[in-house]
């Protein structure tokens, strides 16, 4: 028999948290300020408050470091110092702009569906849809307008003690538009995510951020260094024949988003649990993912050392 | 060979379980954490085996997991969807 100490079963601890910077009352602070005097309000403070942590926080600037050192290498200090402040200034209007959503509502945004007839194309194919997403924009914005697709969906999310910042709807506003599946659930979620899809739902899942083991990853290349991706989101479209759609939801302006279809990803069926069988799908979405960080630098928000 | 035997041999095999051969698997210990030491990745692929093998799809999430206690609560899973030979 196998001991629970085996390498198969043991579970590594993820580098990375989803625990919020601010405290809760800074969060309650800037929901207050949304409420009573807008989104630009909001905004306004923000440029504040990003420079206070960008100038006095090395710590928090640090975090952004090792993607920007990649995406603007050669900079000099003071080119990093700004795109320290542009990244976490995008990253702080995303956190405004979903409590804006939750707060005042959708109506707040203009969003652009590019990419909606192929998303209910892949829909009606009756076998499941797998949304493959990453770390980029505000994927809460492109939930909430996901209501096109007539199918439940279904949300791949993990929510650590600590994180204090409310998911959209949790403002109380509006009814969940969608069902959170837990990776730290009972068997990480395996057998919701294989149910939800087997009745033709949606399932929406980040392909750019390992919540289970070190097993389920596999190793591609990402801006020029090697970067350990999940494949679970491709092992459940060959176990279902579920297409995957890779979908990136950004802030294209300054009070509208838009939601770009990037690939469409077709995994054989039957590949089996060998972590390498998948490694070419990974490599679409990675493909994919630095195309959108070529395009959009700015909005793609890793704050951790995922090449270390 | 009973179902039980079966699905031994199939989960050596299509799991690739090198350090175990089907006579190592106790009938009642847990397939997932301590005993087995499968986690949820072989999850997604006992729901394909169980298809494949025994043309039986899992779309029951609660039956599933209550299917996936051990060895023996999958046989009998299985046994009891089988047609009636």
């Amino acid at each position: 028999m196998r001991t629970a100490a085996s390498p198969k079963s043991r579970r590594e601890k993820k580098p990375w948290s989803s625990r919020s910077i601010g405290s809760r009352w800074q969060h309650r602070f800037f929901y207050s300020l949304i409420r009573f005097a807008g989104r630009r309000a909001a905004y306004a403070l923000l440029f504040l408050v990003v420079l206070y942590y960008v100038l006095f926080r090395p710590s928090a600037r640090n975090r952004s470091r090792p993607y920007l050192l990649r995406r603007f290498p050669g900079r000099n200090p003071v080119a990093r110092l700004w795109d320290s402040y542009r990244i976490s200034l995008e990253a702080g209007k995303v956190l405004v702009d979903r409590a804006v959503l939750g707060i005042l509502g959708p109506g707040r945004f203009a969003f652009d569906h590019t990419g909606r007839e192929e998303l209910l194309k892949l829909a009606r194919e009756g076998r499941g849809l797998i949304l493959v997403t990453a770390h980029v924009g505000c994927w809460q914005v492109a939930m909430a307008n996901l209501g096109m697709l007539r199918t439940p969906i279904n949300l791949v999310i993990h929510r650590e003690e600590g994180d204090v910042d409310l998911l959209y709807f949790e403002h109380g506003r509006d009814a969940a538009p969608y069902r959170i599946i837990d990776p730290a659930g009972p068997l990480g979620g395996a057998l919701e995510m294989l149910h939800v899809l087997k009745h033709g739902e949606v399932l929406c899942i980040m392909g750019d951020r390992a919540m289970g083991s070190d097993r389920s990853t596999v190793a591609v290349d990402f801006l020029g260094g090697v970067v350990q991706f999940p494949f679970t989101p491709y092992q459940l479209a060959s176990a279902t024949g579920a297409p995957a759609a890779v979908i990136f939801p950004y802030k294209s302006g300054a009070g509208s988003y838009a939601l770009q279809v990037a690939k469409v990803i077709r995994v054989p069926v039957n590949l089996g649990r060998t972590p390498g069988a998948y490694r070419p799908y990974a490599d679409q979405f990675v493909r994919a993912l630095e195309d959108f960080v070529e395009a959009h630098p700015y909005q793609f928000f890793n704050f951790f050392d995922v090449w270390r | 060979m009973t179902t039980t035997e079966k699905l031994k041999n199939i989960l050596v095999e299509d799991l690739n379980l090198e350090e175990l051969t089907p006579g190592d698997i106790d009938d009642d210990a847990p397939l997932f954490g301590e005993g087995l030491g499968l986690d949820s990745l072989d999850a997604v692929e006992l729901v394909v085996i169980v298809q494949k093998h025994f043309g039986i799809e899992i779309r029951n999430m609660d039956e599933g997991r209550t299917a996936f206690q051990s060895i023996r609560s999958l046989a009998a899973y299985i046994d009891e969807r089988l047609p009636v030979r």
